[in-house]
């Protein structure tokens, strides 16, 4: 938990939600579950849910907003469909009955199905009007489940990735809510490799240099100028930081796979 | 109605969807739940078009049951009307979520805790009543803050009831995220989450158990489905790993049956064997040494 958010981390985007910690091989370490609000002229789309634990503060960060003068919520729009990332779309929905769910809408019909008819399908390509900027679905090049979207706002290039560029943080270092270039301690092939191994499996099985390739391609084709990942630390210079995030991709594909929330053995317990 | 094999009985509840398959009498009951494969679902190619189950499973002991996942939000009273139609009220329960990031697994856990006599759940993650409040209940955070939650390894067993049935819980070999595998030795049956949910159907009645009478899946469709789901990055892996991982659950469970999170469950000695050997056959042409790994578009099916 920071007070640093909501922060603004382009103009009209703002990064709000809270830190999850995660045990890892004896260690703590801290990594977001982010969701970002968008601001356009005339209304406003909520990129992604945050953890299911997280709405109050979602909520609150959002009230903040709005009374900011922020445009109403319009859209919510979440790359996925693990909870991490849309947890909290069934309260999004209630709190704002206006807002529509947009992207790839797979499954949430049968998780909230009483939320179907404000459901909008999404194709690559397409986007949300926002006013002044819109935010589109973009081609997901690093993700787990195949029903993957990326978001991308057009007005200041901002490139929403989910489960691309994910990475812990050191919370003892004070990394909360800061960007990624403001975390000078942080240590991007250990926290890579941590998050591949709670998270990311795939990544120690695949040729993670063809996958960087791509990203690299993505983000020459679409004029990225900041990511907002949903778990690791916004990147805002990309030329200084995206290198050294595709070094802990590759360094976290090549160390060997540990296991998932190792814990107190149930025989131990008391 | 759902249909099912003679083998296996099945039970329904006039008005409501879904059946209970009774894969052991007094044991293992699995509630079945279909949903439409329209394209509109994550866990199967976006071109598949039928049907499938959302399986979630109850085991049973005169003291105890123990409900592995608890599916989607909108089958909630269904499963809470079939669990309440083979549990005596206030028996105690405990819930096993085998993936905690899908809705699939963990939607109703919230409800159930506040339903049932709750008195534990089984997780990966100690801090799993986190992953669970999605709003269902105004009192829901506060139903999952008193929930108990018993951390299990990625080797671990653990006892349903006091005569200590064992259930054995394993680390996945073959994984999206953090999942586990239960193996109960009761039944010779092997919960196996997002593995093994290869097979559905044309049509809403099933039948939703493969057995020896019914086994025509092909190595080239299992393969297929691997690749167009959430198995998409096999293509090139190094799978001299998994496919060791996998062998060694089947070399220390003795299963008859696989009883996938979802999909239909595979059942019988000679079922469980040819779909074991045909994922194997897969995952090696799949490997490094034969294929190689490249860049794999979104909606890219192969």
């Amino acid at each position: 938990m920071t007070g640093r958010m909501p922060r603004e981390i382009a103009p009209g985007v703002f990064w709000i939600g809270d830190c999850l910690a995660q045990r890892h091989q004896g260690k703590i370490y801290h990594a977001y579950n982010a969701a970002f609000l968008v601001a356009g002229e005339t209304a406003s789309v909520l990129v992604e849910t945050g953890h299911p634990k997280d709405f109050p503060v979602i909520e609150r960060h959002l009230s903040e907003l709005f009374a900011r003068g922020a445009p109403a919520l319009k859209y919510l729009f979440v790359t996925h469909q693990e909870t991490p990332h849309c947890g909290g779309l069934g309260r999004i929905l209630q709190r704002f009955p206006e807002a529509i769910l947009c992207g790839d809408v797979s499954d949430y019909h049968l998780a909230f199905p009483h939320y179907e008819s404000r459901m909008r399908w999404m194709n690559e390509g397409d986007a949300i009007d926002l006013g002044g900027r819109s935010l589109m679905a973009v081609e997901p090049v690093i993700r787990d489940l195949r029903t993957t979207w990326w978001g991308f706002d057009t007005g200041e290039r901002v490139l929403f990735p989910g489960d691309g560029f994910a990475y812990s943080h050191y919370h003892q270092d004070g990394h909360c809510g800061l960007v990624a270039e403001e975390a000078v301690s942080l240590d991007l092939p250990d926290v890579s490799a941590v998050f591949a191994d709670l998270a990311l499996f795939w990544t120690k099985f695949a040729n993670m240099d063809a996958y960087c390739d791509r990203l690299d391609h993505l983000i020459e084709r679409l004029g990225v100028k900041t990511i907002a990942p949903t778990h690791g630390l916004p990147i805002t210079d990309l030329k200084v930081t995206v290198p050294k995030v595709k070094e802990g991709l590759k360094y976290a594909a090549q160390v060997p796979e540990s296991g998932t929330n190792e814990k107190v053995p149930v025989a131990q317990q008391t | 109605m759902l249909t099912q094999t003679a083998s296996v009985p099945v039970r329904t509840m006039p008005g409501m969807e879904g059946g209970i398959a009774v894969l052991a009498e007094n044991k293992v009951y699995a509630l079945q739940h279909p949903y439409a494969l329209d394209g509109r679902v994550s866990s199967y190619p976006a071109s598949a078009r039928g049907y499938s189950v959302a399986n979630s499973y109850l085991l049973t002991q005169s003291d105890a049951a123990m409900l592995i996942d608890t599916g989607f939000g909108k089958d909630e009273p269904a499963i809470r009307a079939q669990i309440e139609s083979l549990i005596a009220p206030g028996l105690p329960l405990s819930l096993f979520p085998l993936r905690l990031n899908e809705f699939m697994s963990i939607n109703n856990v919230e409800t159930f805790a506040g339903h049932f006599n709750v008195e534990q759940c089984y997780t990966s993650n100690i801090d799993a009543a986190l992953w669970f409040d999605f709003g269902a209940k105004a009192d829901g955070r506060s139903i999952l803050d008193a929930m108990p939650v018993t951390a299990v390894t990625r080797s671990d067993t653990i006892k349903l009831g006091t005569k200590g049935r064992p259930i054995d819980v394993m680390q996945a070999p073959l994984r999206l995220i953090a999942t586990r595998w239960l193996y109960d030795r009761t039944t010779r049956t092997l919960f196996s989450s997002d593995m093994f949910t290869h097979v559905w159907r044309a049509h809403r009645d099933g039948p939703w158990i493969v057995t020896a009478d019914d086994d025509t899946t092909s190595a080239r469709e299992l393969r297929s489905f691997l690749l167009n789901t959430r198995y998409w990055w096999l293509e090139g892996a190094p799978t001299a790993a998994i496919r060791r991982g996998i062998a060694a659950v089947f070399d220390q469970c003795d299963v008859e049956t696989i009883a996938p999170g979802y999909g239909c469950i595979l059942h019988g000695r000679k079922v469980v064997a040819r779909h074991v050997e045909m994922l194997d056959e897969v995952l090696a042409g799949l490997d490094k040494s034969v294929a190689v790994s490249r860049y794999v578009a979104r909606d890219e099916e192969r």
